[in-house]
């Protein structure tokens, strides 16, 4: 494992060294901070509203940093040619793959803990209210992310950066609409076939990830749905064998390819 | 002699673009690196040496063929443990220092932290980098970055070094360094196979050779025998002999370099040709084989072939 381990630290290291970590992290820290400026609706749900706002902009940093990430490893390692220098060693390549990924959810869960604590210290400035819970939006914002970076990595084992990121976002569009858009088309008796059988296979093998939003009811206080110990434990597990699925995958493809 | 390294048949084939033709790089190529020998991988552009030497490291997977490093499989990571590899043009994070660099591969070698410190303060030391351990390597020099990837690849005190164009992007002096210190490793009993374009370093630091062409070999063997023109003798003069021209046999004649005026002469003709030049009164110094330099051996053997691509 110390080569798994020496793996991730790199990709740590490295983010700290570079400019686009800060930038987006920063910019998101930004925007939660002037979310209390937003023109507010009644004065009760201004704690819901900066809470939905501060949950979502958590999500799209933590994607974007994720996807950003698991993209150009790779691909960047292999065309700056870092990788002779590595795997010359006595290493496996699932370890580097494996290495890697641990790396970028290691950033990205570091980039979530700092969003949580300044939305933390956000809420309880402006509200006087202290809120916990939120700590369970920002884990399944880890898992989704979890998910999103190992379809990346997998398809930067062969594609380009920008192909990869494509690709990652299709993926997020059609697991956040699987339970209503896919549903709905391989049911319809009245699409053709094709497109039935289409979407009834992707239906069946995508991951649900709508189901790992959990932000409108954290920020809503859980009102109306408590999210429990047992919600989170399936989630981890969905989102681990998920990810579990495409890390094989890519360290086989990533085990055959030439460098 | 034990070999640490052995190539069997080793094929390999790249798509230049998807759908395009396959272009052989390797074409059943077979050789072995006997353990304390220097040996020299040498070819023209596109030869396949490079490939050859990423086969070896696990870089690129042959089409077919068998790579086998200290009698286990070439991907054994036990067999990698006791390779060291400098690539072409080795790039490293340059926000690292060379230090921190040497470091990570340590613990990627499996290194313990004060066994890689210690080794990394000598290796520093040995590539003349000791004052700039600490720098980022953003502002190195091509030069310094080689050095660097010298003490990379000498990190976990290989058994086997492989070196893909060393000396490239050194200056004048660092080549001779470089030189110096690949001489010291084989004499010191590590096994090195070296692929350079520069014939001289070559013929300075290795023992054998290998020439491949086309992803083929197409002589290999021990440099002194290889380069001992068996047909040939050479007569230097110990002094000019103006008359020493005539009555010399047909297959005699003279070239001058830096070492004097010298007779060349084929072997059944030298008799008569020592005869011819004692009767004109020239002194003679030195008779021996013939001996070509490694540039003309090498065009002699590369100049018969020609290209090859596979659809």
């Amino acid at each position: 494992m110390t080569a798994v381990a020496a793996f991730a630290w790199s990709v740590l290291q490295d983010a700290l060294h570079r400019k686009v970590f800060y930038a987006i992290l920063a910019f998101s820290l930004l925007l939660m901070l002037l979310i209390p400026m937003l023109p507010s609706a009644s004065v009760g749900v201004q704690v819901d509203l900066l809470r939905e706002a501060a949950l979502g902009l958590t999500s799209i940093m933590a994607f974007l940093l994720a996807v950003i990430m698991a993209s150009t490893i790779i691909p960047g390692e292999l065309g700056r040619r870092t990788l002779y220098n590595t795997l010359s060693r006595p290493v496996r390549r699932w370890q580097y793959y494996l290495g890697k990924f641990i790396g970028i959810m290691a950033v990205v869960a570091i980039a979530l803990l700092v969003s949580l604590v300044v939305l933390l210290i956000l809420v309880g400035a402006k509200f006087g209210t202290f809120n916990p819970g939120l700590a369970k939006a920002i884990f399944t914002i880890f898992l989704e992310a979890m998910v999103l970076a190992s379809v990346a990595m997998l398809a930067s084992v062969y594609l380009s950066p920008l192909v990869c990121i494509l690709l990652a976002g299709l993926f997020y569009v059609a697991c956040h609409v699987k339970g209503d858009f896919l549903y709905r088309a391989m049911t319809d008796s009245t699409n053709h076939a094709l497109l039935r059988g289409l979407s009834g296979f992707l239906y069946y093998i995508l991951p649900n990830l709508e189901r790992m939003n959990i932000n409108e009811t954290i920020a809503h206080s859980e009102r109306v749905f408590r999210v429990g110990a047992g919600e989170l434990v399936l989630l981890s597990a969905i989102a681990l064998v998920f990810s579990a699925i495409f890390i094989a995958l890519g360290a086989y493809l990533f085990e055959r390819r030439d460098l | 002699m034990e070999a640490v390294l052995s190539v069997e048949e080793l094929h390999k084939a790249y798509r230049t673009r998807l759908g395009g033709p396959r272009r052989q790089a390797l074409s059943g190529l077979s050789f072995t690196v006997p353990r304390n020998s220097v040996v020299g991988l040498l070819g023209p552009n596109g030869a396949g040496k490079t490939t050859t030497l990423k086969c070896v490291m696990g870089l690129v997977r042959p089409d077919a063929g068998k790579v086998s490093l200290f009698g286990r499989d070439g991907d054994a990571v036990e067999a990698r443990r006791r390779v060291g590899f400098l690539p072409e043009q080795p790039y490293f994070d340059l926000y690292l220092t060379p230090r921190k660099l040497l470091h990570y591969y340590g613990r990627l070698s499996g290194m313990g932290a004060s066994s890689a410190r210690s080794r990394i303060s000598y290796l520093l030391n040995l590539v003349g980098m000791e004052d700039d351990a600490d720098l980022t390597m953003d502002k190195f020099s091509k030069g310094m970055l080689q050095r660097i990837g010298l003490a990379q690849a000498l990190l976990a005190e290989p058994e086997l070094l492989i070196l893909d164009e060393p000396s490239s992007g050194l200056d004048p002096l660092g080549k001779l360094e470089m030189r110096d210190v690949l001489k010291s490793l084989g004499t010191g009993g590590t096994t090195i196979l070296l692929s350079s374009h520069q014939l001289s370093e070559i013929e300075e630091i290795c023992d054998r050779v290998i020439i491949i062409h086309r992803g083929r070999e197409v002589a290999s063997g021990r440099l002194d025998e290889l380069l001992e023109e068996k047909g040939d003798c050479e007569v230097l003069l110990a002094e000019p002999a103006p008359g020493a021209t005539s009555g010399l046999p047909s297959s005699a004649s003279w070239a001058e370099d830096s070492g004097g005026k010298r007779l060349t002469v084929s072997r059944e003709e030298l008799s008569a040709a020592l005869t011819a030049l004692i009767e004109s009164g020239a002194s003679i110094a030195e008779v021996r084989s013939r001996r070509l330099s490694l540039e003309e051996f090498f065009v002699r053997r590369i100049g018969k072939t020609g290209w090859e691509v596979e659809e």
